[in-house]
This record gives structure tokens, sequence and C-alpha cells, in this order.
């Protein structure tokens, strides 16, 4: 680490932490990665496969940790909490907190925050029964259920009917939020298409208002789960389920028929909503950046990563996103941090005299950067 | 932003326990259960709540509106009327022991306190009996208060009531109201609590959210076709589960739990005998509230079998 | 049936149907159909249809909708509205939907019989009084659990309830139900449709 550089703080390491991590380290500054788990990888860890293209999750984490290693400016510190932070002069004061219990205050010149996305509270529909019948699991909490099947740790007997309820909180004024959270359509296809491959006897049912695939090789890949995987589409809320001997009776209406049906079934997962990490309403606060009704990072039109002065944000604690979103997200902040950086460092070396005094490793690349402008012209 | 409140704690409803309530009469509870009526006041006054009734109180005029019978001006106005004399003279909070009573009034007080334009147009006419409404009082009902009391109902129960397997019917129009109520629609419990409170058994039959069909259906003559197959699927559920008594919060409920069942009998459904009562007289059985001022002679399915079973007979429990 | 024509729809009856302006949010419907799978009556009636019929009125097709028998099932249970995510009041939908039905003739064989209850109710104060004998079993129930023979309501509430109908015009309009002509109501929304055990309704 190359104490006299600029330094980005990196608050989170999901895919739009790292990526913006990496890119800022390797721009040639100083990063400091803060997480609060023991491991990085944020939501990814938790996540059995992906789509569209039915990579596994890990292989991604384990690619950009290898990134990391290669670069010393960037000092990772895992089971760490964000406790409060001051602005001094240009620089932000930031007070740690490790898992241990000791504090640490370091001085960086500019935040990203990547704290992600949790699952809304499910129990608040009751008519699903979340919390109180047997075998009514979240998304995240299927996720694992997959990877209990894949490695033979899970050896129940297997489910013959799976249903999956999406828009468990989303587009639910009432209940919930009013807005999509964008990939729920997207992971649910993806996880009734991975039941029937495990269980290829098992009836899987997805129960939808509507299917969100607006992405590339997204439609695809649904249309891959319903029309080869034989995965039933029934368009419907469902509005109640009822445990009756071990199993549960779902009630919906299939409105394409406008019939009211009973689906039985030994499983349901709840495509829960997208909210905001519960950190991350704390994080605004302390660093002086707005959020909207919802608890997610406000963006600006003109300048959608940025969510204050010298503040960014990335990834889902701005909005519900996917992960090559997130990955997106977390670059162009990352460009957004570099610019920022080379502009300071620039107005640093105004004058001549200033040109090569101290040994600033990223002073002398943005000068040369400079003068190699200047004869360009 | 966090998700709109729904369920709150009866302390949340209820700031604080009342000393004194304003007890809404019930037209279907004052003529066809006048036990259950008799029963809250005699629950209510061994709990140390006084309670305060009118005789300038009118009908809600809430059942017949939903049947489209008039419209909704003048049931505007009586709730207006009602909700200000409670205001006006006593200062105290409305409570209602029917479900009916319930939903007409707090949905009927809701479109007076969102339209401003009818609420003057109420104010104005019950003005020229010296009425105004001002949306002082709250409209609650004496099962949130049962539930508020819980630990003193406990602390009072006289007679516990083992062994006696009883299901809860909550009725729709109460939980339909989703905003500041005591439990979520689809899961209720809190009544299954007060069971245990008394030394029941709660019972969780398949149906037990099922509507009795008694709103509108009591209106309307599509008893044949729209209400009695409800209710014999809902009573064949806790007839299966063992269901020896079943309690509701609203005297429309117990009319169509209670009297239907000779007619689905009739007709080849069941046979049913699962006798149906208020949630107050529950209450009161446990807590020794002298037999005959229950008037279980109302209901047309015996409440005999259950009074045996608790080692009650006709007479007991302090005769007065 | 045949194809229907955007002419005969009335683009305005989500707006006509809510004349006391208490379900403003009829346009939010989703069309998710939660409320037809917690309808009680539409799970034992084959052509009734919550969803259906806040379809047909955001559509505006009135015709269907003001002679059917369908239209007079709903029991305002408001499971419906309990679970439905843009909380649109459907009860009160239908009764306001009841009231345009009721003024054309439609109808009236269910509304007008009950009417003799509001009628009872404005002499008595108390809705539901039964007939002569009913009172004869109340006033002796209420005598013995040791209450008075009947519900005191007095002769102000009586008066003043009987003035308020009168007044705001109800009382007038229940009675101008009566002198209507009464018109045949048909389930409009059985005809071809797809029972739920296969069969095809004609």
């Amino acid at each position: 680490m190359n104490d006299k550089a600029k330094k980005a703080l990196v608050i989170g390491g999901g895919p739009a932490g790292l990526e913006a991590a990496i890119k800022i380290g390797q721009a040639g500054y100083n990063v400091v990665l803060v997480e609060k788990e023991a491991v990085l990888g944020g939501t990814l860890r938790q996540l059995y496969s992906s789509f569209p293209r039915w990579e596994n999750p890990e292989e991604l984490v384990d690619y950009k940790l290898q990134e990391l290693e290669k670069l010393p400016s960037v000092k990772v510190m895992t089971e760490t909490l964000v406790d409060s932070a001051q602005r001094k002069n240009d620089m932000f004061l930031v007070n740690v907190k490790h898992s241990d219990g000791s504090t640490e205050k370091i001085e960086v010149d500019s935040v990203v925050l990547a704290t992600g996305f949790e699952l809304f509270d499910a129990t608040l529909y009751g008519e699903y029964g979340y919390g109180t019948y047997p075998n009514v699991l979240t998304s995240l909490e299927f996720e694992e259920k997959l990877r209990e099947w894949d490695s033979g740790e899970d050896n129940t007997e297997p489910p013959k009917t799976v249903a999956f309820f999406k828009c468990v909180g989303s587009r639910d004024p009432s209940k919930g939020y009013p807005y999509c959270s964008k990939i729920c359509c997207m992971y649910t296809a993806k996880q009734a298409g991975l039941v029937k491959d495990f269980f290829p006897d098992a009836k899987c049912y997805v129960f939808y208002m509507d299917y969100r695939a607006a992405g590339r090789e997204y439609e695809e890949f649904v249309r891959d789960v319903i029309e080869n995987k034989h995965v039933r589409y029934v368009r419907g809320r469902p509005a109640k389920v009822i445990p009756e001997n071990g199993r549960l009776l779902i009630r919906a209406e299939d409105t394409l028929m406008g019939i009211p049906i009973e689906v039985t079934a030994d499983m349901i997962v709840l495509a829960a909503a997208i909210v905001p990490s519960k950190g991350t309403i704390k994080l605004a606060e302390i660093f002086g950046a707005n959020t909207d009704s919802y608890g997610f990072l406000q963006y600006d039109s003109k300048n959608p990563g940025k969510a204050g002065d010298k503040v960014f944000f990335a990834g889902a604690c701005g909005f519900a996103v996917e992960t090559l979103g997130a990955q997106y997200q977390g670059a162009a902040v990352a460009a957004e941090v570099i610019a920022l950086f080379n502009q300071e460092n620039l107005e640093a070396v105004e004058t001549p005299e200033a040109q090569y005094q101290g040994a600033d490793a990223a002073t002398e690349v943005n000068a040369r950067f400079r003068q190699a402008n200047v004869g360009g012209k | 932003m966090s998700v709109a409140r729904r369920v709150i704690t009866p302390q949340e409803q209820i700031a604080e326990v009342p000393e004194k309530i304003f007890l809404f009469r019930s037209c279907t509870g004052s003529m066809e259960y006048p036990g259950t009526e008799n029963a809250i006041k005699e629950v209510l006054k061994i709990l140390g709540v006084e309670i305060v009734s009118d005789p300038d109180q009118s009908c809600c005029a809430g059942y017949i509106l939903t049947c489209s019978g008039f419209t909704p001006e003048p049931a505007l106005a009586v709730t207006a009327r009602n909700l200000g004399m409670v205001e006006q003279r006593y200062g105290l909070d409305t409570y209602v022991f029917c479900n009916g009573c319930y939903a007409y009034i707090r949905e009927l007080a809701h479109v007076l306190h969102t339209h401003p334009d009818y609420m003057k147009q109420a104010n104005d006419l019950i003005s020229q009996w010296g009425y105004k409404y001002e949306e002082k009082t709250k409209i609650l009902h004496v099962q949130e208060l049962y539930y508020l009391l819980l630990d003193k109902i406990k602390e009072k129960v006289v007679r516990p009531l083992t062994g006696l397997r009883v299901a809860a019917h909550y009725g729709c129009h109460y939980l339909a109201q989703q905003y500041n109520i005591l439990d979520e629609g689809d899961l209720p419990t809190f009544h299954e609590e007060i069971y245990e409170a008394l030394g029941a058994t709660p019972v969780f039959y398949k149906h037990r959210r099922m509507c009795c069909g008694y709103a509108v259906g009591r209106g309307f003559t599509h008893k044949e076709s729209v209400v009695q197959p409800q209710l014999s699927k809902k009573f064949d559920s806790a007839k299966e589960d063992g269901v020896e008594l079943m309690t509701t919060t609203c005297p429309g409920c117990n009319v169509a739990l209670d009297r239907e069942q000779p007619n689905l009998n009739k007709r080849g459904f069941g046979p049913y005998d699962i006798p149906v009562i208020d949630l107050g007289q529950l209450i009161a059985l446990a807590l020794g509230v002298p037999l005959w001022k229950l008037g279980f002679n109302a209901n047309t399915t015996p409440m005999d079998g259950i009074l045996t079973k608790l080692g009650l007979e006709k007479g007991e429990i302090g005769d007065e | 049936m045949g194809r229907e024509r955007d002419k005969d729809w009335d683009r305005d009856l989500y707006k006509k149907v809510d004349r006391y302006g208490i379900v403003e949010n009829l346009s939010e419907c989703l069309q998710c159909g939660k409320c037809a799978g917690n309808c009680p009556v539409a799970a034992l009636n084959p052509s009734y249809n919550p969803r259906q019929i806040v379809n047909e009125i955001l559509q505006g097709r009135v015709k269907r909708l003001l002679d059917s028998e369908e239209i007079w099932r709903c029991l305002w249970c408001a499971n419906c509205y309990r679970v439905c995510p843009v909380d649109i009041h459907y009860p009160f939908l239908m009764m306001q939907l009841r009231y345009m039905a009721l003024e054309e003739g439609y109808g009236l064989k269910y509304v007008v019989p009950i009417n003799k209850y509001a009628h009872r109710a404005l002499d008595a104060g108390l809705t539901f009084v039964p007939g002569k004998y009913g009172i004869e079993k109340i006033r002796k129930l209420r005598t013995s659990i040791g209450v008075e023979p009947w519900p005191e309501v007095s002769d102000r509430a009586k008066k003043e309830f009987r003035r308020i109908f009168e007044l705001t015009g109800a009382l007038a309009w229940m009675e101008n139900l009566e002198t209507l002509e009464e018109k045949p109501v048909t389930f409009s929304f059985l005809k071809g449709k797809i029972l739920s055990r296969g069969e095809v309704s004609k």
C-alpha cells in the first residue's frame, strides 16, 4: 500500500463491491474493502447456480478473489463494520469495528457503498404461512436446499410437487412494496428448472402475474425452462395456503382460464421482494447520502452512481439488480472514483515545482498522463 | 419506508385499560342472543370495566346498506350521529361486540374521514338535533379488550374449561379491516390464546377461516346455492377435527352457524351438532358467571352436551 | 358468442359505477386473481368471478353486467379486499354496481323483500326485527335472563333515525324501487364457460 496515494473505502464485498475495489486498485490507487461477513462474495455465496448461463457463482467469486490477491494496494477487512465517520477537510475519517471488538480509524478520500440487499420479511404474508407452516421457504433458503440435494446432504424423500410464488412483497402496495424486484422472474425460472433437473418426475408450478425476462439470453432461458423442462406456469397470484395431512394446499385462480384452482404441493418457495440491506440506511446517514422512500440509495439522472459528495454506490443497495449488472455498476463507480482521484491529483499538481515532489506513484502517473495529453493536443 | 402497519399489539390499540367504555348495542345481538350482551357485561364487570349504554343510540344501518337496500347517505349520517353522541355525552371510546357493527361503523367512519364533503353533509344534517361528529372516539371491539386483559382473565378463572375442544370462528369483518387490528387476517391466533388462558383446548380445523355467509347472504335469498354448501364444508372440517364447541365474536355469524345447522341436516348435509356461542359467553363460563344469565336457551343447537361435560347442569354456578 | 367490439364498451363505466367516490383505485387492479382465489362464492359458483367483474367494469362492458345474476352473489365477506395487493374495496364496488342495476329494474326481487326490515327499522330503530311470533320469543328470552323484555331504544332515536332517511332521500329511493317494473336477470357469465369439471356450459 502506498501511503501517499489516494484511498477509497469500499463498503461491501459482493459482486459490486469486489468489482469496484479491483478496478480502483488496478488503476493504482489504495482501497480498503470492508465486509461484514467472514468471507467475501456477498449474496453470491448463497447461490447454487446463476442465470442465464447456469454458471456456478462460486467460480465467479474465486476468479474475483484471485484478481484481488494480485493487488497489494487493496486491503481487505472481513467481519468488520463501519461504525461512524466525520468529514475532515477533503477527507473522511472513518471508524470501523472488528468482530473482536477492536476499533480502527481510517482516513479515506472517497467512499463506495455496495452493501447489497436482503429479502423482504415473508412472515407478513400470513396467507402463505411462512414461519408457521413447514416447507414454506424463501428463495435464498431454497438455494441452500438445491445445494443439499446436489451434494446428497439432503436424502429425505424428494418432493412430488414444488410450487413457486412470485411477487411476495413486490408489486404490493398493501402489504409490501409497489416496485418490481426485477430479478425474481429469472431466478424463479432457474430454481424451477433445477428442480426438474434433479427430480424429473416432480411437478413444478410457478404462480405468476407476469414473467419479466428483459435481458440478454433471458427470454430464451425462461422459454427453455417452460418448453423443455416442462415447468407449468400458472397465471394467478396465490390467495391462500392451507396445510393438510403434511402437505400444503394452495388456493389460487388460474386467471387465464378464469377458474379457481387448488394445487397440493410438498414445498413452496416464495420469491420475496428485494429490499436494501439493514445497514444501508444507517451508512447513508453517516456519509450524507440520500435514500428513497424504500431505503435504496437515491440516484441523480445525470450522475447515476453518485450518492453524495465523493460518495458513490453500486449494486443492489441502489435497487434490485442481477449479478452482471452489479459488476457493471461496480466498474462504473470505480471509474467515477478514479476520475475523481485523477482530477484531484491534477489540481494538486498545478505548479511545475510541485510536479515531481513527493514519491507519489499516482501523482507521477498522472503527471506523465498530463504531459502526454498536452503533447498530444 | 417500512411497510404499512397492519397488525398492532392490544397495548397500541388501547393505550390504557379503560375504567369505563361505551358499549354499542348490536341489533342482532340484543334480539337473537341477549345472553351474549349479558355475558359481556358480566365479564367486563368482573374485570373491573364499567359499561355505559344509551337508549338514544340507533342501529348502525350497515347491514341493509351492504345489501344495497338504500343509499349510503343515511348510513353516513347515522354513523356520525351515533359516534358524535358518544363523543359529546361521554368522551369515551366506542366498543362494539359485533364484527358487523365493527366493519360498518369503521368503514363508514373512514369514508367520512377521507371525504370532507360527506362529513360536512352528515354533520349539517345531525346538527339540527345538537349532534356533531369530530372523529374523537375510537372504534374498538370487545375482543380487543379481552386480549388486552388476558392476564387478568387468567387470574379470574374459577371454572377452567379443561378438556373442552373449542374452535374459533373469527368471522370476516373484524380481520378484513386489515390495518390497525390485532392479528393477521389469514393466520390469527389470539382467540386460541384466550382459550388456553381459560384452560380449554384450541382446535385449528382446516376451514377455520371460512366465511359464515351471513353478511349479504342473510339478506338475499341465496341460502341454498351460496351459503349452505359453504357452511357444510366448514362444519365437515370442524367435525373431522373433533370440534366440540365454536365461538364467534359476531352475533351475525352466530345466527348463521347456530341456526343453519338444522337446515343443513334436513338437506342431507352433516349431520352437524356443534353448538356456537359468543367468545364473551365462553369467558363468562370460565369466570363463574351464573348460568341462567348467559341465555343459552337462545341457541338453536343446544349447549346441553357441553354443559354436562363441564359438570354444569342448568342452574349451577352460583345460583343467585 | 362472436367477437366483441369496443364501440359497445363504455369507457367511463368505472367512474359511473363509483358514484360515491369510495372505490377510486379500480384502475390499479393487477388482475392477479388473489380475490377470486380467496372468494368463497367463486369456489362454489362457476360463473361468479370477482376479478373478471372488475375487468368487465374497467373495460366498460356494461351490457353483460347489469342484467346478470352474478352480481348478486357477492356476500361481502371482504376476503377479496383483505388480500388485494392494491386494496380495491370490491364489496363497496358491488354495492354501487347493484344500485345501477336496481335503478334499471334488475335484481328487485333480491332487494325489495329485504327492505321490509329496513322499513321496520325506521319505526323500531333496530334492524331485522322479526314478526309478531319472533318478537314474543325475544321478549320471553330476554325476561328469562333478567334484562328488560325489549332492547331499550328511545323514541328520540327512532324519530331521528327515520328523519335521517327521509331527509337524505333514501326513503324515497327505497319506495321508488317498489314501483319499478321487475326485469329478468340471467347468468351472463355462464354461457360457453369451461366449468371446473371440464364440462362446457351451454
